[in-house]
């Protein structure tokens, strides 16, 4: 038994983790890439590995009405691909089914 | 670092009307939360920390906001009888004129806030009197002596009062000035983006033009090299609004303090890591390095294959 006013609680615990940044940052990174003429891909990296990604992209496919894919990668595991900017779109989606944290998305490009 | 930064507003008067580059945006969301706090202390003061700052908003684009801003300004100025406005005037003409202006800014919604703070502070500081002149004097406080609890109103202008007092500067109406030229970008063909004056913004923000370059890179994955004319060309095709979005991001990530958002700063390479030390309050702190993370095959996968094969 513990008595949780007496456990020692760092304040700082989060700052430490965010600032330790490796590929296992926690973090959720949402990235864009441009493909030919103004076609663009959205990826997203770092969700955790205890997720069914495939079900996500499915329900992502549907939920966007945009085609996408998992693709897996020796260093940053699987990663979400879909098909255009849907960097919005899946920050929503995340965030609001509860599989990530809205501090843990980190969204990249322009 | 005033000297260095400013450019001459002769040089930028063909500029006018481009579109700014409002890179308040990026530091919006801290200067959403900073009002909230500094806001209702922003007592007496029209120099607050927060206000030394980088604020990138009056990028060109709001002239009518700016304006706005001036004739608050003024009006602040002069309820307030011990700053002196001498400085002020001039550099208002500054913000009318440039676009590119990452002055400090008295915009928005925190102006109102603090224009009706002032006011009351400054009556009470004349009843007041000497008493306040040496806060740390206990007995200088209204409810020492006395049963009754300080207010939280009282709390905040006591602390207020030594800030002033142990730093003079930011009474006196000293500002930074940050300004920088918007990104000058235009399209190559089809695939190419030309970003024509990346070499001179690395000077402005004095930042290597490779840590800069990373940095673009990775955040609009893609590749991209600088050319013999100092230009930087990159793969894809990208607005010169795209780009001022990353450098705004780059800049509050990587130039501005995390503590105070002056943009006096030195980036340190320590063991793997970026440090970012600020040369006004001397805070130190790790930044984020560049990751370009995934990218995803984008290009024709035979060629791709040919070459690897
Ligand atoms: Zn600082």
């Amino acid at each position: 038994m513990s008595i949780q006013n007496l456990n020692t609680f760092d304040p700082f615990a989060d700052a430490i983790k965010s600032s330790e940044d490796d590929v296992q940052d926690g973090l959720v990174h949402v990235r864009i890439q441009q493909r030919n003429g103004r076609k663009t891909l959205t990826t997203v990296q770092g969700l955790s590995s205890e997720y069914d990604l495939k079900k996500i992209v499915r329900a992502c496919k549907k939920e966007f009405a945009c085609n996408g894919t998992v693709v897996e990668h020796p260093e940053y595991g699987e990663v979400l691909q879909l098909q255009g900017d849907q960097r919005e779109n899946i920050c929503q989606w995340l965030t609001k089914s509860g599989l990530v944290k809205p501090e843990q998305l980190k969204v990249h490009g322009f | 670092m005033d000297d260095d930064m400013v450019f001459d507003p002769s040089l930028k008067k063909k500029k006018k009307k481009k579109t700014g580059f409002d890179i308040d945006a990026a530091l919006a969301g801290e200067q959403g939360e900073s009002t909230s706090v500094e806001a209702p202390a922003g007592t007496g003061d029209v120099d607050l920390p927060e206000d030394d700052n980088l604020d990138l908003d009056n990028f060109g684009k709001k002239k009518k906001k700016k304006k706005k801003a001036v004739f608050n300004m003024e009006e602040l100025e002069s309820t307030l009888p011990e700053t002196p406005p001498a400085e002020e005037p001039e550099q208002q003409e500054d913000e009318v004129i440039d676009d590119l202006d990452l002055d400090i800014d008295f915009s928005k919604t925190k102006k109102k806030k603090k224009k009706k703070n002032i006011e009351e502070l400054v009556l009470e500081d004349d009843t007041k009197g000497e008493d306040q002149e040496n806060v740390e004097d206990v007995s200088g406080d209204l409810w020492s002596g006395t049963d009754r609890d300080y207010t939280y109103d009282e709390l905040l202008e006591r602390v207020f009062d030594i800030m002033r007092e142990k730093n003079p500067s930011m009474v006196s109406g000293k500002k930074q000035k940050f300004i920088m030229r918007p990104p000058q970008v235009v399209r190559i063909g089809t695939k190419k983006t030309s970003f024509a004056n990346f070499t001179e913004i690395c000077k402005t923000l004095h930042r290597q033009p490779k840590h800069l370059l990373d940095f673009l890179l990775a955040e609009l994955g893609t590749s991209g090299s600088v050319d013999g004319n100092s230009q930087l060309i990159i793969k894809g095709r990208f607005q010169q609004k795209q780009i001022e979005n990353v450098l705004r991001r780059y800049i509050k990530e990587y130039v501005t303090c995390h503590t105070c958002r002056s943009p006096d700063t030195i980036l340190q390479k320590d063991t793997r890591l970026f440090f970012l030390q600020c040369e006004t309050c001397g805070s130190r702190c790790s930044v984020a390095s560049i990751k370009s993370g995934f990218q995803a095959v984008t290009g024709k996968r035979a060629a791709i294959r040919a070459k690897t094969a």
